[in-house]
């Protein structure tokens, strides 16, 4: 039953040295950072801080020397990931750069385009978005209709991506589309590498969300032409591609460190005099976030001994949406204190916006049911 | 953990722990020839550092039979034993041999009376303390964890039973006990009740793990509609939040085993014991869902797993007991933020 086995991390995995050094930055990085913008969590967008934090080192850090990368392990950027995520450090402009594109560029990308990007990820220079979902694409990604059809030079591309996280301000995307037919459904897929300040034909519009917040897009792709260069991994390799990002986009402590802003808020709150049954609300979280924290550290290390923990990360994504979800809940059954959207109070702010932002948590890179029909098949169910 | 003495474990356990095996314990027999095995095995001195005796094995990883143990539903005293010896090799008591059980130790009186300390009160919920030889527990004198070693026939034992129909004895205790018997405890084990804890969530786990590999099974092989009901969405859902509860339930017991010993283990353990009797409930009651009427038979082996990981809620601390433990120390504790709480006081080489 290995799906149900975590490996502990490896001894050493604290790396305390480095946390140290961390904490110190964003001490002083965000001195004066407010809780309410604490709670965006890693929807947080500040070129300025991602630049500041790859002067440390600390974007791109398991991306070969040669790459403007720093070779550490994929540990010692978790640790540098859950203590960013839990400061509630403004990080969305370089995260998924760093924790999906960087790799899958190194992995899949030509040598050109290799030296051509990854050194500048690794300078917190390039935030990437990803173009996957469509209007009748969400969860079954395999109906994608956006087409790249071969021309001279290159490819022509035509269909409209949406949800796209930060299109309107971001340099690369990371598209998927059908480039051929295919009898086998996941067949015919491939991946580009656009630039998006410098290719013609391409319409962002904004998609304002629930909160009111413009997070989300449209893109539309009108016979917008991509030179050859700009295919990513194999013509009609898309889907397995894809699919290898997913273990990196599903694992990491932003699946269950969404609402910690609150968290804080609420035990700074309650810190004063707790009732037995306050104290077992806090205790009970406390547990949960220790046993999640411990999945995620073990995929990490998975991951960093080459192996593609891709069930063990759905797992982790499923129980830690649950948990960041529940923190509202959890904090209006202990504290009678309304959400003030944009209060002056700090608690009454944090919990207006993670009211509004925890829906979201189990939708966004894979809806919980899709995350258990994953898990399902990985027990074996026929 | 593919070591020897897992695959011996496994092996051992496979070939000897049934179905019937396991209606008869429930029903008041002691497996004597099963435990005659695991002694020839050398399963239950495990945990004991080879300077005492023991054959070097990690703790972890000794620890880890409790959990396979724990996935086979062994109806015998085998975790309480592997604690029973690494407690009294650390408190340098002699190691005596045979079945052990341990006990909160707590509710005890103690007093020197000469040489010997005298021990009185009352022990409830021994686990199989009337297949034991000794109950060793943990209790206080002159202010510092003692040892205690108390053999079983000086003791008034009153049978009762988990609801698994395992021997959770009442054990009234009136006696002196020579040095040989009691001793300090150095060290930073704690008391009985984490260690108590420790175990009770690796076996928990193991329990999950079969009642998940039943559930699966079932599911593939129980035809309606025209298909096996592992088809259907639902189902599958089930099985899948199973999985989760399970795999956390794991991986906190397996924190927890990491830390035995160390200043970690009072948090990791309070994590891993509320983890897994929550976990508990949810896993239960799903597989139940997925068994239908025929799960909730004598006949089925299913239930002397459920009422195993039900069982084990209520021992050693509750999800209610540890959870306030646990919050009282994230509360009080004199971290800057909750986040350096949690990673510090949980990181290898913590200090309390
Ligand atoms: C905040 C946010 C940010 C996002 N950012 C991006 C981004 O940057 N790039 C990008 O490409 N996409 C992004 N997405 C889109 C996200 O990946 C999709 O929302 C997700 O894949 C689900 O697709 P959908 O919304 O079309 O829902 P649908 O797939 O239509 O699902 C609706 C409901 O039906 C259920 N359902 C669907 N199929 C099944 C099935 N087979 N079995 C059982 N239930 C099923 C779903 O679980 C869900 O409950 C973002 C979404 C959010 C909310």
């Amino acid at each position: 039953m290995t799906l149900t086995a975590f490996p502990s991390p490896p001894p050493g995995a604290d790396y305390d040295d480095l946390r140290q050094e961390v904490r110190a930055f964003l001490a002083e990085e965000l001195a004066d950072f407010p809780p309410e913008k604490r709670a965006e969590s890693w929807n947080g967008f500040s070129r300025d801080f991602s630049r500041k934090l790859a002067q440390r080192g600390w974007v791109g850090m398991t991306f070969p020397k040669e790459y403007g990368g720093h070779a550490r392990s994929a540990l010692e950027r978790y640790v540098v990931s859950e203590e960013l995520l839990a400061a509630g450090a403004p990080v969305i402009s370089h995260w998924i750069a760093d924790r999906q594109s960087g790799p899958l560029i190194l992995a899949k990308g030509t040598e050109d385009q290799k030296r051509a990007i990854v050194p500048r990820i690794a300078a917190g220079e390039l935030c990437f978005c990803i173009g996957m979902s469509e209007p009748d694409s969400g969860s079954d990604l395999a109906a994608t209709r956006t087409v790249a059809t071969e021309v001279e030079g290159g490819f022509r591309v035509n269909g409209t991506k949406v949800w796209t996280t930060y299109a309107h301000v971001a340099d690369y995307m990371i598209l998927f589309c059908r480039t051929g037919k295919s009898d086998d459904r996941h067949g015919g897929m491939s991946q580009f590498l656009i630039d998006l300040k410098a290719t013609e034909n391409i319409q962002i519009s904004p998609i304002i969300d629930l909160g009111g917040e413009h997070h989300f897009n449209q893109v539309v792709f009108d016979n917008t032409f991509l030179p050859s260069d700009a295919l990513l991994g194999e013509q009609g390799e898309g889907w397995s591609q894809v699919m290898s990002e997913l273990a990196f986009e599903r694992s990491g402590p932003e699946r269950f460190l969404s609402s910690f802003a609150l968290i804080e808020e609420l035990i700074r709150l309650l810190r004063k005099d707790a009732t037995e049954a306050q104290q077992a609300e806090i205790g009970r979280l406390s547990a949960h976030l220790m046993v999640l924290r411990q999945m995620s550290r073990s995929v990490a290390g998975m991951l960093n001994e080459g192996k593609n923990p891709a069930l063990q990360a759905a797992i982790v994504k499923d129980l830690g949406a649950l948990y960041e979800q529940d923190i509202p809940r959890l904090a209006r059954s202990l504290l009678s204190r309304p959400a003030v959207p944009g209060g002056r109070d700090s608690y009454a702010a944090v919990l207006a916006y993670t009211e509004l932002a925890v829906p979201s948590f189990s939708l966004r890179g894979g809806t919980r049911e899709i995350l258990r029909g994953i898990i399902a098949r990985g027990l074996g169910l026929r | 953990m593919e070591s020897m003495i897992f695959d011996m474990a496994e092996r051992l356990f496979r070939d000897h722990v049934s179905h019937g095996l396991r209606e008869d314990a429930a029903a008041g027999q002691c497996p004597e020839a099963l435990w005659t095995r695991i002694e020839e095995a050398g399963l239950h001195m495990a945990l004991v550092p080879e300077e005492a005796g023991g054959f070097g094995v990690p703790a972890a990883e000794a620890l880890g039979l409790v959990r396979i143990a724990g996935a086979h539903g062994l109806p015998l005293p085998l975790a309480e034993t592997l604690i029973a010896n690494a407690v009294l090799a650390r408190a340098g008591l002699a190691l005596s041999g045979g079945r052990l059980t341990i006990a909160e130790g707590e509710v005890l009186q103690l007093e020197r009376r000469g040489g010997a300390v005298h021990a009185r009160g009352h022990l409830t919920l021994v686990p199989f303390a009337r297949w034991a030889d000794r109950i060793v527990t943990i209790a206080a004198l002159d202010g510092a964890d003692h040892v205690l070693s108390l053999p079983v026939k000086d003791l008034t034992v009153t049978p009762a039973q988990d609801l698994a129909g395992m021997p959770r004895d009442d054990v009234a205790v009136d006696l002196d006990l020579p040095g040989a018997n009691a001793a300090a405890l150095p060290g930073s084990m704690g008391g009985m009740r984490g260690l108590g804890a420790l175990v009770r969530s690796l076996a928990t786990a193991g329990a999950m793990e079969t009642i998940l590999k039943m559930s699966v099974e079932y599911a593939n092989d129980r035809v309606q509609f025209g298909r096996p009901i592992g088809k259907f969405q639902a189902i599958q859902q089930y099985l899948a939040t199973m999985a989760g509860e399970t795999a956390a339930s794991r991986t906190a017991a397996e924190m927890a085993a990491d830390s035995y010993d160390t200043a970690a283990f009072a948090l990791t353990v309070a994590a891993a014991k509320s983890s897994a009797g929550e976990a508990a409930e949810t896993v239960g009651a799903l597989a139940h869902q997925v068994h239908g009427a025929i799960g909730y038979t004598q006949e089925h082996a299913l239930h002397h797993f459920t009422k195993r990981i039900w069982s084990w809620r209520d021992e050693f601390g509750t999800e209610l007991d540890w959870t306030q433990e646990l919050g009282r120390a994230a509360l009080s504790s004199p971290h800057d933020t909750f986040w350096h709480f949690i990673t510090d006081s949980t990181a290898q080489g913590a200090t309390a």
